[in-house]
């Protein structure tokens, strides 16, 4: 089946004339191959293989090589990033900013990740801040919001959210919310509920304000899944069951509602595995261990058939229509 | 072999797709666009991802459950019952589910299928390892490639067409270490088998097959070169005849090896720049990359870091000189943006993944020897 053959199809059905069809073939064997998607991936890899290999460069000399020399080399690196994206820039504005330079998303990028190289060097060198860590940590993070809103650029958004996470002590970015994160600590699992809660909150204001209505993902996707990961590890380890219980089900039933809203299908995933996760530790908890060794083949088997005609029907539920990519 | 799913959906489907596409082009116009979805129905239920992803799943975690519930409730009854027996049984009872459900569903690649799928074929590989337990690996191997070899050609499904390269290969693999010479014929054998398998594979254009092909393609490009490549020879010969040795001993026919780690990427990337063939082009642009790490590994006069880095650099000044090269067509190539593009939200995950800071890894404390965020971390 190649293109001429559906122009065939389609034009015996009528639905295009033949001119049209010549002009529809014409383009597609003239139509030059898009290296968009290769060269941008290109981009990241080298600007992540950077990162990696300047970090390990100065920590394996730092006594070695001129200190003045690698300074002034980061800094004008940094310098000239951060200078291209604002020359390159369209004014602020609260909606989205179509770009109009082609790198100016990557050089942005990858000052950001070179002031990050500075300011290591700077604080391991010369100890700039001490033993302050916290500030070394809020500083770059403030400057990655500003740079974010201001450029408007998600990826440096996302980096600054890690960065408060970070300044908290807590692990934010997806994968490594658990393995990250001691959440035994009644600390560090109070922490990453708040900070979840408030980032969701953050995301959800700033769509019903209109201010960069698109960061809204990045906010709720980064701070939901903390926030509701955190909830379960206390479902599951702590005491006071009915507390972590509600608030599971309460962030569960936003992931639905706004996957209801905004047709982001992501979102209608994480709740369903959520609920399922935090009904089924109830049910366990509620029934007592041997009664619900005994029953769990039953239950599981049909809970899941359950939550697979759920999926298979969710547009009749919810109401979606159409649906997004994400 | 008679195909599992409706063939005319999924040419209907084609339609539809390319369809699309030509309006986002401004080359047919909506209504003919809503014309031909009429013309040419797809009845297909094929949801979202994430949709998929989550039925995957739940599929998963009912099947086996399920399975259990059955094995516990015929054990009560039938006394001595086989586990072989019992085995083939739900393999065959989840083989006319799953078509059963492709049919009244009107699944395809939907997640469910796919889930009964898996499960039906390791029901019935399991009688295989039950039954003769005293086989070789290359043995099992075969059996097994045989198993997802017949399961592709019905359903046309991704990961059994890649389970039944990568069984071949293991197959072929551990039948010759067998013998002495055999080891020393393994690379050239296993490009030829490649080689074998690639030509009638891009040669099929049936559209019921095209993503099967085309990871097949992939597949049997990077195998093709791996196996003539000399730091895959090398490591792998030194894994195989001295693994206590800690510096790999000189090959047999290095010279050849050399020339292939070369030639081998710059003919694909030739092929794909002549014929404008992405798959060939991108498995040569990898390959080249592997290649030069390959070099660089015994002969490199810098350190590890600083290839990291200088590599790092010469990515991003590569890629920024060919973006500003490319920003009118040129040569049949263009920089302009496509549909399959990562969406935006994704990419933002990604970056929060790799750059992010992380308590434990962050830029500023060097207790653990990192620097400048996760990316690092690995490394050392």
């Amino acid at each position: 089946m190649n293109t001429q053959t559906i122009l065939n199809e389609l034009a015996s059905k009528k639905i295009i004339s033949d001119r049209q069809a010549s002009l529809i073939l014409a383009y597609e064997t003239t139509k030059p191959l898009s290296m968009h998607w290769e060269l941008r991936l290109m981009l990241y890899a080298g600007i992540l293989l950077f990162n990696a290999g300047l970090g390990i460069i100065i920590y394996q000399n730092i006594d070695t090589i001129g200190h003045q020399a690698i300074i002034a080399a980061i800094t004008l690196l940094t310098a000239s990033c951060f200078y291209y994206t604002y020359r390159k820039s369209q004014p602020y504005s609260n909606d989205e900013v179509q770009n109009s330079g082609k790198l100016q998303e990557y050089a942005l990028l990858l000052g950001c990740v070179s002031f990050l190289a500075l300011e290591g060097y700077l604080q391991f060198q010369y100890g700039l801040f001490g033993s302050r860590y916290g500030i070394a940590i809020i500083i770059p993070t403030i400057l990655f919001f500003a740079s974010a809103y201001r450029f408007d650029h998600r990826g440096v958004l996302s980096m600054a959210v890690t960065g408060l996470a970070s300044w908290l002590g807590l692990s934010i970015a997806p994968l490594s919310v658990l393995s990250g994160n001691n959440l035994t600590d009644l600390k560090i699992l109070a922490a990453a509920i708040i900070l979840g809660t408030l980032l969701t909150v953050t995301g959800w204001l700033s769509e019903g304000l209109s201010i960069k209505k698109h960061f809204s993902y990045t906010y709720i996707f980064l701070g939901g899944n903390l926030a509701e990961l955190a909830v379960l590890s206390g479902l599951f380890e702590q005491p006071h069951k009915v507390i972590y219980a509600i608030l599971s089900i309460s962030f569960c039933s936003f992931f639905i509602l706004r996957a209801r809203q905004n047709q982001s299908l992501l979102f209608l995933l994480l709740g369903v595995i959520y609920t399922y996760i935090t009904v089924t530790n109830l049910l366990f908890f509620i029934l007592g261990d041997s009664l619900f060794f005994s029953l769990q083949a039953v239950y599981l088997t049909f809970s899941s058939v359950a939550v697979i005609y759920f999926l298979l029907n969710y547009k009749k539920f919810l109401r979606i229509q159409d649906e997004k990519s994400i | 072999m008679k195909k599992a799913y409706n063939l005319n959906w999924i040419k209907n489907a084609e339609i539809q797709s390319r369809a699309t596409y030509w309006l986002s082009r401004n080359l047919i116009g909506q209504t003919q666009l809503k014309s031909a979805k009429t013309a040419f129905p797809d009845h297909f239920y094929r949801p979202n991802f994430f949709v998929k992803a989550g039925l995957f799943l739940f599929v998963l975690i009912a099947c086996t459950f399920f399975l259990g519930l059955i094995s516990l409730f015929l054990q009560n009854i039938v006394t001595n019952l086989n586990f072989t027996v019992l085995s083939l049984l739900c393999a065959v009872f989840s083989i006319f589910f799953l078509e059963f459900h492709i049919k009244s569903m009107r699944l395809y690649h939907s997640g469910v299928d796919n889930a009964l799928l898996y499960v039906s074929i390791a029901l019935a590989a399991v009688p295989v390892f039950l039954e003769f337990n005293d086989l070789k690996v290359w043995q099992y191997a075969l059996v097994l490639s045989v198993i997802l070899i017949i399961a592709t050609v019905r359903y046309a499904d991704l990961l059994t067409a890649a389970g039944s390269f990568i069984a071949l290969f293991v197959a072929l693999a551990n039948f010759l270490v067998n013998f002495s010479t055999g080891i020393t014929l393994l690379p050239f054998s296993v490009m030829l088998l490649a080689a074998c398998i690639y030509f009638p594979v891009s040669k099929n254009k049936s559209l019921y097959y095209a993503n099967c092909c085309k990871l097949i393609q992939i597949l049997s490009l990077i195998t093709f070169y791996l196996g003539g490549n000399y730091l895959m020879v090398r490591e792998g010969n030194a894994l195989l005849s001295n693994p206590a040795a800690s510096i790999s001993e000189q090959i047999p026919f290095a010279l050849v090896l050399y020339l292939f780690t070369i030639v081998i990427p710059l003919a694909y990337i030739w092929m794909g720049i002549s014929k404008k063939d992405r798959i060939s082009l991108n498995t040569g642009l990898l390959a080249i990359t592997f290649s030069l790490y390959t070099f660089a590994h015994y002969f490199s006069p810098f350190t590890e870091p600083q290839e990291i880095f200088l590599s790092g650099l010469c990515l991003i000044l590569c890629s920024a000189l060919l973006i500003r090269y490319l920003h009118t067509p040129k040569h049949g190539f263009s920089d302009e943006p496509e549909e399959r593009n990562i969406p935006e939200e994704l990419k933002s995950n990604l970056i929060a993944q790799a750059l992010g800071q992380d308590p434990e890894t962050k830029g500023i404390e060097f207790g653990g020897g990192n620097f400048g965020g996760g990316g690092a971390g690995e490394v050392y």
